[in-house]
């Protein structure tokens, strides 16, 4: 027989088994796998590739995403840009689309990651009424969506090049995918285990 | 809180949407257990599960192959054709010199989705013939690794979108590899949503806990 505390109980990242939260050295019974080994450093891991990913969110709308020539001449539009466009141009459901794909959720991915950081660590948010986990998970299921923009500057890069007509990414594309990787890759290094005993 | 030993800790679930602490309990064939807090499915139970599971990974990765072979879109620019595959979407990215982009895209879309429906083939066999326990287990763990980085259904809707922003300028058919893609994604998704991963992992060790006793 053992006795373990309920608060103890922790699930693990990869396998999602219960195992008792031994604080140091967690490695899952039914895995293997570590458990957020690094205990002393929780969230610097988090917050490194956070930054990385906003760094590189900057030049990802300063530069053009898409550069269209049309008999030789060359016309770059950003991100903000193309959906501008897009709106002038009447398709507002595509402009949507790329707007909440580009913008609204990388942003509200910084915004929801730098709260959880800051709040596990810090004595804000804990009148409970935000359910930390839950926000966690939409983090989570939302954040590969902001790769749409990439993918459509593939497509349309690989299908547009004829002799007058041309379409090639821009800078702004390798910037943008490398922030959503940085953020696919700090939600993942959270460690969940910091809201529980934050609380 | 009182337990037998460390395996008792199977008979609990964690919530994997809001980390609330449930015990685990014997439901009847073909159906699911709610979450009291929030609502989302903790598990099922499908007494059919390495069928299911193997001959929709089968399917799935028939379909992958068929969407790969073939043009996904074809359009008509001004007396001109041109036809996109899967594959040439990542290659045109690094001819054109986007190597991040387009080693990024090449996982994302081809390389990870390719890997989850082989890794679930071998996985499954593994499990209906009741063999390798330790790869079995090795597989597990390289397949939640990977599943948050397949994009099979976010490049589907990409597809829908970079063809409306085309709408006007060119003519547009669709190929046989798209209407394989949308098949693949519904059979990725269906997976993705009925298969937990944590069923698979107590489905293998009910087999190999049989195993042992005889």
């Amino acid at each position: 027989m053992i006795e373990v505390n309920e608060d103890k109980l922790i699930r693990c990242p990869t396998c999602e088994a219960v195992n008792i939260d031994k604080s140091e050295e967690n490695i899952c019974r039914r895995c293997g796998s570590f458990i957020h080994k690094h205990m002393h450093f929780s969230t610097q891991k988090s917050w490194a590739y956070l930054i990385t990913a906003m760094i590189a969110y900057i030049p990802a709308n300063l530069y053009p995403m898409l550069i269209t020539s049309k008999f030789g001449v060359q016309e770059g539009s950003t991100i903000m840009g193309g959906v501008i466009l897009l709106w002038e141009h009447g398709s507002e459901p595509i402009a949507v689309v790329i707007f909440i794909a580009s913008i609204f959720i990388p942003v509200l991915k910084f915004l929801i990651l730098i709260y959880l950081l800051i709040s596990v660590k810090y004595p804000i948010g804990k009148d409970k009424k935000i359910d930390k986990h839950k926000m966690y998970y939409i983090t989570e299921a939302i954040g590969p969506w902001s790769m749409i923009d990439v993918f459509v500057v593939a497509i349309l890069a690989a299908l547009i090049h004829l002799a007058n007509v041309e379409i090639v990414a821009g800078t702004a594309a390798t910037a943008f995918a490398i922030s959503v990787f940085f953020t696919l890759l700090a939600a993942h290094a959270f460690d969940e285990r910091l809201i529980k005993e934050n609380k | 809180m009182k337990l037998e030993n460390e395996e008792a800790l199977d008979n609990l679930i964690i919530c994997h949407e809001c980390y609330t602490l449930h015990e685990e309990v014997p439901i009847k064939d073909g159906t699911k257990a709610i979450c009291t807090k929030c609502g989302s499915i903790l598990y099922r139970y499908d007494s059919k599960l390495v069928e299911h599971g193997l001959s929709l990974s089968i399917a799935g990765l028939i379909f992958f192959i068929l969407a790969n072979m073939f043009p996904l879109v074809q359009i008509e620019i001004l007396g001109h054709e041109q036809f996109i595959t899967i594959p040439k979407t990542f290659i045109a990215l690094f001819t054109n010199g986007f190597y991040i982009v387009g080693l990024l895209c090449a996982f994302l879309i081809f390389i990870f989705p390719l890997m989850i429906f082989t890794i679930n083939i071998v996985l499954f066999t593994l499990l209906k013939l009741k063999k390798g326990k330790e790869f079995s287990k090795e597989l597990l763990v390289l397949l939640s690794h990977i599943k948050p980085w397949s994009m099979s259904d976010i490049f589907l809707i990409s597809i829908l979108v970079a063809l409306v922003k085309l709408i006007g300028y060119a003519q547009i058919h669709m190929g046989t590899s798209f209407w394989a893609l949308i098949l693949f994604v519904l059979i990725d998704l269906y997976i993705t949503k009925r298969i937990h991963i944590s069923e698979i992992w107590m489905l293998r060790k009910r087999i190999f806990l049989a195993k042992g006793m005889r």
